[in-house]
């Protein structure tokens, strides 16, 4: 929250201005924000390139590891080549996902619902610990 | 860019690394006349589907170039096998 917001919400909150006034405050100072330019990050620190899995598994006596990196620039590029598939095999594969009880509709998943999935992949954080074993999911 | 170089990294059951490093260029180059056969597959498999051939050669083409970075490390102890595309 910026300064001026801030002032404006303190003000608010001493009965100093109307909620109305507030708005129009808001209002004002967000119209004299500068835009950020397109295709500037939305936030300050670096985009995230990569998609990691790691696991450390120690049971069963035996020490083993799962390390896999992915770029997100992959993940970009295998959704744009799945939104090839024809419509006629989505159908087929909604009906055989239908039989084993997931009743998914494919046909109404849109590239550009893919595209902001992964997109949003970049703030996510899976943390999975058992006591031999742990795992992560994360963007870097 | 497309991948320069796929290093492959085999752990045996000895404890001994097999390690190898795979040119992608030059062995695209010695596989071109196989590679030919395979886009005319694919070009003859798009018509069959009905999809578009152009877009399908853009995706690919947008998958290779999405490659390098990629990395794969499984080790279970006895065996690791390790693959890393640059």
């Amino acid at each position: 929250m910026n300064e001026q917001r801030r002032q404006i919400l303190e003000m608010l909150a001493e009965g100093k201005i109307t909620a109305d006034e507030a708005e129009r405050l808001i209002d004002a100072v967000e119209r004299d924000q500068p835009v950020p330019p397109p295709g500037a990050a939305l936030s300050p620190k670096t985009r995230p390139r990569y998609l990691r899995v790691v696991m450390d598994d120690n049971s069963d006596g035996g020490a083993g590891r799962i390390n896999i990196r992915v770029p997100l620039q992959l993940l970009r590029a295998g959704v744009r080549l799945a939104s090839l598939v024809p419509p006629q095999v989505l159908i087929r594969v909604n009906a055989e996902l239908d039989k084993t009880g997931v009743p998914i509709d494919l046909t109404q998943l849109k590239p550009q619902h893919l595209d902001d999935l992964v997109e949003h992949l970049d703030e996510l954080t899976v943390d999975l610990d058992q006591p031999d074993t742990k795992m992560r999911v994360y963007c870097e | 860019m497309i991948p320069q170089l796929v290093t492959v990294r085999y752990r045996r059951s000895d404890g001994r690394w097999l390690r190898l490093f795979v040119p992608v260029l030059p062995v695209l180059l010695v596989l071109s006349p196989l590679l030919l056969l395979a886009v005319l597959a694919g070009l003859v498999a798009c018509r069959m589907f009905r999809v578009s051939p152009m877009g399908a050669l853009r995706g690919v083409g947008r998958l290779l170039w999405a490659l390098p970075g990629a990395r794969f490390e499984i080790d279970d102890g006895q065996l690791a096998v390790l693959v890393s595309v640059r």
